[in-house]
């Protein structure tokens, strides 16, 4: 018995919160900015569809559609704030769009917007959330003047008798029902209906309130996927510049201590006339030198440090090492990441070993450039003998596998008989494409 | 000798070389200071790491290429854990003689360093064993030519040590040595002229393949 007394209390009082009048003050704004944003985006996206269909407007369309993703985009921000601002309901912002480079890398970054898009989903799925928040917003309000019909007779229909009037129409949400009133008593009718009507509203636009929140953090929040990969490239930055700390700290650390050594061992080389110390501080020095050089190649495998002015001079000190004769060819408009650089010279460091090792080709060629926007594009060639199969063996593969990790691709050309040519494509920076 | 040095190992550096009776003017810890003293000092020679602060990149390098072209008569040492290709050609383009690059282990033999020094100093070239046994895998036409003992020779020619000098490290003499040299620019080509320092132009063409 006392539970349904609290939740019969809890109906009937929900009208006299807080929350209710806000979350009406809500409906309402939300269903204004609900059916506009609908009709706008239809409005837009429709024709911009059909336009960039035909041949001849296929550019105007276009344009028309990443006009209309960005109006989405602040669509989103007023639902967003609205949301914010009237019930206190925070959604995170997707990641702020990122711009592409060159005409038709910024026209492919928008169109590939996917927060746009998703924006553009919310606007077209708003218009029933809105119809029902305008409805519930009436129907309150229809309420509030059927209670007051009491007042109303007695303020206004204090006539002398026999005066005819015209019913007060008591009137509810639902079109169907209406109940004509002609006597005092019969206003508290109208009063019932009123209450019940309030009660209605109230509730149902709770409800709603509650949908449409899931709406918009479903829609006009950070997706998981783009959530994954902004996430996903901070990591691979993270773990980029946490390796030249570690090559960093080595060269200024282990590396410097044991140069002193060295240093101090060979003054003392320089000045002992003892041959047995002599001897002793030989072997030391040769053991410095064998530790310098492991440390050497360590640091060289965890970063190489040429690789701070840029892949090309670290490429071109690689292929200066190469037994077969080397040459880089460097177009790089746009600096790449650090995380990108790093991958991008070790995936030419192991073509390179690669076509060494097994091609037995006269010369390699290795190019770079960013011509297509946004990518890094590698290129090792070499007019060997051919027939490097990524499904045999582990190296090209893995090396497949490695650049997938930043959404990288790898296409290997290598006909029996040579020659040989792998490209690997990296986006010039980590971030998630849609964001 | 005056020596400007800006190297991390400044303390012991400074001891060696005073050791050896040559004076540090300036021991500074950045490029920019290392420009300022050599301007306030014009030492015969200078000592400088390729990275410093405070990118840490090729700072040293880059203050090597300025002093090249402001003081032809000051001697550069580039100092550095590591070599790289590209950087010694960086620093053979701006001028063939008075330039250095060695490894720090070098300082290990307090003798050879010293040495090295003060041949660049007097406007000869020192190049790290490394660098040259790097620019000895290349593969070369001319080069392919040589005999085991030609390339030696080169290598130390590379380095920038004396017919003397090499004839010492081979346990030659120097007579053996500039039959081998005279060999060398055969099979590179290089005719005697006038003016020219074929030995010079040896190394050059050898190492401006990699450049």
């Amino acid at each position: 018995m006392d539970g349904i007394r609290r939740v019969v209390s809890g109906v009937v009082r929900a009208p006299f919160t807080r929350r209710a009048w806000r979350e009406l003050l809500y409906c309402t704004a939300g269903a204004i900015a609900g059916v506009a944003g609908f009709f706008l985006v239809l409005f837009t996206l429709a024709p911009a569809l059909f336009i960039s269909a035909s041949v001849l407007g296929t550019v105007v369309g276009l344009l028309i559609i990443v006009a209309v993703l960005i109006m989405a985009r602040r669509l989103g921000a007023l639902h967003r704030l609205l949301l914010r601002r009237c019930i206190g309901y925070r959604v995170t912002a997707p990641a702020p769009f990122q711009r592409g480079e060159g005409v038709l890398g910024r026209l492919d970054r928008r169109l590939r917007d996917r927060d746009g898009w998703r924006a553009v989903g919310y606007a077209e799925l708003k218009l029933p959330v809105a119809i029902i928040q305008g409805w519930a917003v009436v129907a309150v309000g229809m309420g509030l003047a059927d209670i007051s019909y009491p007042l109303v007779w007695l303020l206004f229909r204090h006539r002398p008798a026999g005066t005819r009037l015209g019913p007060l129409i008591a009137v509810t949400p639902v079109p169907d029902i209406q109940v004509a009133i002609d006597t005092l008593p019969g206003t508290l009718l109208a009063v019932v209906l009123g209450a019940a009507s309030v009660l209605a509203g109230v509730w149902l636009a709770r409800a709603i309130v509650i949908a449409d929140r899931r709406l918009a953090r479903a829609l006009l929040g950070p997706s998981r996927v783009s959530e994954l990969e902004r996430t996903r490239a901070i990591a691979v930055e993270d773990a980029a510049a946490a390796l030249r700390r570690v090559e960093r700290d080595l060269h200024d650390g282990a590396q410097v201590r044991l140069a002193a050594v060295a240093m101090n061992v060979g003054m003392a080389q320089d000045k002992t006339g003892d041959a047995a110390v002599r001897e002793l501080l030989d072997a030391a020095q040769a053991g410095l030198s064998e530790a310098l050089a492991d440390l050497r190649r360590i640091a060289r495998g965890i970063h190489p440090p040429v690789l701070d002015t840029g892949l090309a001079d670290a490429l071109e000190s690689l292929a200066a090492s190469s037994p077969i004769p080397a040459t880089v060819r460097a177009d790089v408009a746009r600096r790449p990441s650090p995380a990108i650089e790093t991958i991008g010279y070790f995936c030419v460091a192991e073509l390179l070993a690669n076509a060494i090792k097994h091609s037995s080709a006269n010369r390699i060629e290795i190019n770079i450039d960013t011509y297509k926007p946004d990518v890094l594009r590698l290129r090792v060639g070499d007019d060997g003998r051919g027939g490097a199969d990524p499904s045999r063996g582990t190296g090209l593969a893995g090396l497949a596998q490695r650049v997938s990790t930043v959404d990288g691709s790898m296409s290997v050309s290598s006909p029996a008989g040579g020659p040989t040519s792998v490209t690997v494509e990296l986006p010039i920076r980590m971030t998630g494409r849609g964001a | 000798m005056r020596v400007v040095i800006a190297v991390v190992l400044r303390e012991g550096l400074t001891r060696l070389l005073a050791d050896r009776g040559h004076e540090v003017s300036a021991a500074v810890g950045d490029a920019e200071a290392l420009l300022a003293q050599v301007r306030a000092h014009r030492p015969d020679a200078v000592i400088a790491d390729i990275r410093m602060p405070p990118s840490h990149t090729d700072e040293g390098l880059r203050a090597a290429e300025t002093i090249r072209r402001e003081f032809p008569s000051v001697g550069v040492l580039v100092f550095s854990q590591y070599i790289e290709t590209r950087y010694t050609s960086r620093l053979l383009e701006s001028g063939a003689g008075g330039v250095g690059y060695l490894l720090k282990d070098r300082v290990g033999n307090v003798g050879e360093f010293v040495a090295a020094l003060e041949r660049v100093a007097a406007g000869g070239t020192a190049l790290d064993p490394e660098v040259v046994s790097m620019l000895l895998r290349r593969p070369d036409p001319g080069l392919a030519s040589l005999t085991g003992r030609e390339r030696e020779v080169l290598g130390l020619m590379a380095e920038g040590r004396s017919n003397a000098g090499i004839a010492a490290a081979l346990v030659l003499s120097e007579g053996a040595v500039e039959k081998h040299i005279a060999s060398i620019f055969g099979k590179l080509a290089l005719e005697s002229s006038a003016g020219d320092n074929r030995r010079v132009l040896a190394v050059l063409r050898y190492l401006g393949a990699s450049a």
